[in-house]
């Protein structure tokens, strides 16, 4: 099944790349959304399905941080896996960033190889997260 | 965290940097020329600074010629140097210099967290010749394939 993705950066041309590397990937992509900050991607999450979103720290207005914690306040949002995809790469603020519920951490500069790899273990768990939620259902006495 | 680690480390960056993103392989060159030595009187530069919090608190520069900042924005967007426009090469060069800020930051000390600013631009005519002079602090002269470029640190 395809899923959207929501890239955040304030450079343009790293959203683009970013872009450009999920699509040739191979992964099978719906919409790719982009936003600028924290503040855009809000405005993003509210009125599209989005089933990742990678996003960069350093930004103004809403930073990545805020970005994580704004969305673990929603019921829906909260279960959308988030990438850290940024130059900050200080222990302390990768543990931070995993600690308020980032599900990966990709550090500029990067190959498109790491990109990919990346995806690929956080979509294969949200698809088995997925999968065993469908059969708890199936299974259920509803 | 001392000066001369950093230096280490943001000669270590702008080559990890140049190298993954940007496909520029990268010389440092060890010499004590100077800006105005480096660069000369008819090339048009563009740049960008970006300030630093931390352990060592300061700004890092990059100083690009507009001729490599048409080669590398179309390298890092997989374009054609026809194809790309000025947004796009300030963008570039805004983010190449957060790149090489946050790798030389996170590598010159592990344990610490410094905090980054938002990487603003140099405009052509704040670096005119005769204005390189005025740029404070140290710089790594980079050669790249057939151009060159600079990147600077001054600690406050």
């Amino acid at each position: 099944m395809a899923f959207n993705v929501l890239i955040v950066d304030d450079s343009s041309s790293m959203r683009a790349v970013i872009k450009k590397i999920i699509k040739v990937s191979g992964f099978d992509v719906g919409e790719c959304w982009e936003a600028a900050d924290g503040k855009e991607a809000m405005k993003v999450l509210m009125n599209e399905w989005v089933g990742l979103v990678l996003t960069d720290i350093n930004m103004p207005n809403m930073n990545g941080m805020e970005l994580i914690t704004e969305m673990k306040k929603d019921q829906v949002q909260r279960s959308i896996p988030v990438v850290m995809v940024t130059t900050e790469g200080a222990e302390e603020r990768v543990q931070e960033a995993m600690k308020i519920g980032a599900s990966g951490y990709i550090k500029k500069p990067f190959l498109p190889e790491e990109i990919k790899r990346t995806l690929s273990n956080i979509m294969g768990e949200a698809e088995d997260g997925q999968r065993h939620y469908d059969d708890d259902l199936e299974g259920g006495d509803f | 965290m001392d000066r001369d680690t950093m230096m280490t480390t943001l000669r270590e960056a702008i080559s990890n940097v140049l190298e993954t993103m940007f496909f520029q392989p990268v010389q440092i060159v060890d010499n004590d020329r100077t800006l105005l030595e480096w660069f000369s009187q008819n090339e048009s530069l563009l740049g960008a600074t970006l300030d630093f919090n931390g352990p060592l608190s300061g700004s890092l520069y990059l100083i690009i010629p507009m001729k490599v900042v048409s080669e590398i924005t179309a390298n890092f967007l997989g374009l054609r140097a026809e194809e790309i426009d000025e947004g796009q090469k300030r963008d570039t060069v805004k983010e190449t210099l957060n790149m090489i800020g946050g790798n030389t930051l996170s590598h010159s000390d592990r344990k610490s967290v410094f905090k980054l600013g938002i990487p603003k631009l140099i405009e052509e005519h704040d670096l005119a010749y005769d204005k390189l002079g005025d740029l404070r602090g140290d710089f790594v002269l980079i050669e790249t394939e057939d151009n060159h470029l600079a990147v600077g640190v001054a600690i406050e």
